[in-house]
């Protein structure tokens, strides 16, 4: 697997698309319904990417959206939420009639074993046996026989359901921080972050804000996109809007309550991307169009108070193994000393 | 004086009476996070409730646009990720009742919430899976709420096992043994389940509900308890409990929708009133 190696990632999210999505790749997305990657969904829209296969945990806006421009044309996908009412048309039931789309339903724990199973570098894994007995199992669509499988407990010789491991080719997450090497730190619910990002052959990174790599060194246990698995960092205020994002914004019911409003028919969506994807750059376009129509007191509403957990403190007595008179408390001896005692004992090499 | 309640409160109340105290509950959106709410403020304090997000021992005060918001709550005791809700805590036997919705059910208790077949032979797709098979299938008990779902002979897609063919087939297939759903709650009446035959059992009508009114929805002959008796109805505490914490599950889907459509146009109309 490719590492990314280098120090300074960060570009715009249309550079990242741009260097490091190819039309029929296969995706990720690292956020499941809260801090959603959508200034990147909205950029991998724009750039006009086709033919590309998600594997979805559980959406809300990103799947009608992809769908609706066209990006995507196989969906492996566990839960999607479907609002408009029964006499609404979303992109992904008009996707499927029309066969645009081929899906394979999946349960939210079998999707992520599979992303788990990939991250790992394992060919399967084992799942809940109880599965087999739904038409999750009995009924497949275009992955046919590489999902499920029967094995057998080497040790017990029992059946067990295992899921095939799969690593897209790139996964898109947005983060709370991340400095500019790509150790991207997250909080919050985890749902399938982890596993989803970790799977990936590579990750484009959008974090809310930039911060020294000290920072990230002072609190490793919140990094879950590690560098050498980054290829783009994309500094990105608001980068996960409407949906919230812990210590940042609540998410947004009303904006989301037009989108959803928007769903019913195709022509209605459509003007809703029109405006709010196509008909904007990049994030702070669509920002200060939010501002335009919302009034900026709309958006400062969302705003977080804060809530900080307690820090969790590394620290030691951090004592060298030198002190500032050159002295070793553990050897007992200084630098010096240390030479000559080397000397004595005939341990020096001399070419 | 009578107590006067929603049809939603009404099932919030009834689901929040399956969850004992020291319990740990999964629960999703809607209702059943009331309903989680509500047993913890009332005879429940000690319910350790369980979000597949990987959020654990969460204590909202306010319902969740979601099962990974945490919007709802300042903090909470365990923050793990999905993976590990669905192996170290639920493949190990610790989730003693799970909360479920329904877009269809048979008479075993088998639910489908994936597609519905449209009588032109086309499929509406539901929600999709999500965590309710697993969840369905190894929580000691599942507790079934149904809102504008339908009773089906035959479910168009079987999403999430109850009792399969009843009798012990559940158990035969690998589900844990005394495991399935216990309860479905719908907005007319409760059904529980044969303890032998695993057979849905009509046990009480919604205040106000018919018999028959039951009965003509369910494509079988259903069965009925000895006595059927009524839903009982909320107290006033519960009520207000449940309005003080979540009043957009106490109004009810379209009445929250009303309620919304209306403040959205009102924030549009007063920024556009200023630019």
């Amino acid at each position: 697997m490719e590492a990314f190696m280098e120090s300074d990632k960060r570009m715009t999210a249309k550079e990242a698309i741009e260097r490091f999505v190819r039309d029929g790749d296969s995706f990720v997305i690292a956020n499941c319904l809260t801090g959603m990657p959508l200034a990147l969904v909205h950029e991998l829209i724009r750039a006009g990417r086709r033919r590309l296969l998600l594997f979805q945990q559980g959406g809300i806006e990103e799947v009608d959206l992809l769908l609706a421009a066209g990006a995507i044309d196989r969906l492996v996908l566990a839960y999607n939420l479907r609002m408009g009412g029964r006499g609404a048309s979303p992109p992904l039931e008009r996707a499927m009639r029309e066969g645009t789309v081929q899906v394979e339903e999946m349960t939210n724990f079998t999707l992520l074993a599979m992303l788990k199973a990939g991250a790992m570098g394992y060919p399967f894994l084992p799942v809940l046996s109880g599965l087999g007995a739904t038409d999750v199992v009995r009924e497949s669509g275009f992955l046919g026989r590489e999902r499920f499988a029967w094995a057998e407990d080497p040790f017990t010789g029992q059946k067990v359901l295992v899921v095939k491991g799969y690593q897209p080719d790139f996964a898109l997450m947005h983060v709370q921080r991340s400095d500019p090497l790509g150790n991207g730190q997250l909080w919050g619910a985890m749902i399938n972050s982890k596993w989803a990002a970790l799977s990936a052959k590579k990750i484009i990174l959008s974090a809310e804000k930039i911060v020294g790599t000290e920072v990230i060194r002072s609190a490793p246990h919140l990094t879950v996109a590690p560098a050498h698995k980054v290829c783009a960092v994309v500094e990105c205020p608001w980068g996960a809007h409407p949906s919230e994002l812990a210590g940042h914004y609540d998410h947004d019911l009303v904006f989301r309550a037009l989108y959803f409003a928007s769903l019913g028919r195709p022509e209605t969506l459509r003007a809703w991307m029109d405006e709010w994807v196509y008909g904007v750059r990049d994030r702070r376009e669509y920002l200060d169009h939010y501002v335009d129509v919302f009034g900026s007191e709309t958006l400062e509403r969302l705003r977080s108070k804060p809530f900080p957990s307690a820090p969790a403190d590394y620290g030691y007595s951090f004592r060298p193994m030198w002190d500032d008179s050159g002295r070793s408390e553990l050897l007992g001896m200084s630098l010096a000393d240390f030479q000559s005692f080397l000397e004595q004992r005939s341990a020096l090499i001399q070419d | 004086m009578a107590v006067k309640f929603t049809l939603d409160e009404l099932i919030v109340c009834r689901a929040a009476r399956e969850i004992r105290d020291r319990e740990i509950v999964v629960i999703g959106q809607g209702l059943p996070m009331a309903a989680g709410i509500l047993a913890r403020k009332t005879h429940a304090p000690n319910a350790l409730i369980v979000t597949e997000a990987g959020i654990v021992g969460m204590d909202p005060f306010k319902i969740p646009l979601h099962i990974a918001d945490t919007s709802c709550c300042q903090g909470y005791a365990y923050g793990c990720d999905m993976f590990d809700v669905f192996t170290s805590i639920l493949n190990l036997g610790y989730v003693d009742v799970a909360f479920l919705g329904v877009g269809q059910v048979d008479r075993h208790g088998n639910v489908n919430s994936s597609y519905v077949a449209a009588a032109d032979g086309s499929r509406r797709r539901l929600t999709g899976a999500g965590g309710a098979p697993e969840f369905g299938g190894y929580a000691k008990r599942t507790v079934l709420t149904m809102r504008g779902g339908e009773f089906k002979e035959t479910l168009d897609y079987l999403t999430t096992p109850g009792y399969l063919d009843g009798g012990d087939s559940r158990y035969r297939a690998g589900m844990p043994a005394g495991s399935g759903p216990t309860v479905l709650i719908t907005g007319k009446a409760v059904f529980r389940f044969d303890p032998v035959t695993k057979e849905m059992v009509l046990a009480s009508l919604h205040p106000g509900r018919s018999f028959e009114e039951v009965a003509s929805e369910i494509p079988w002959e259903i069965r009925v308890a000895r006595p059927l008796e009524t839903t009982a109805p909320p107290t006033q505490k519960e009520i207000d409990i449940i309005r003080r914490l979540a009043p957009d599950i106490s109004m009810g889907r379209s009445l929250y929708a009303e309620v919304l459509a209306a403040r959205v146009l009102s924030i549009l109309a007063k920024s556009q009133r200023k630019t």
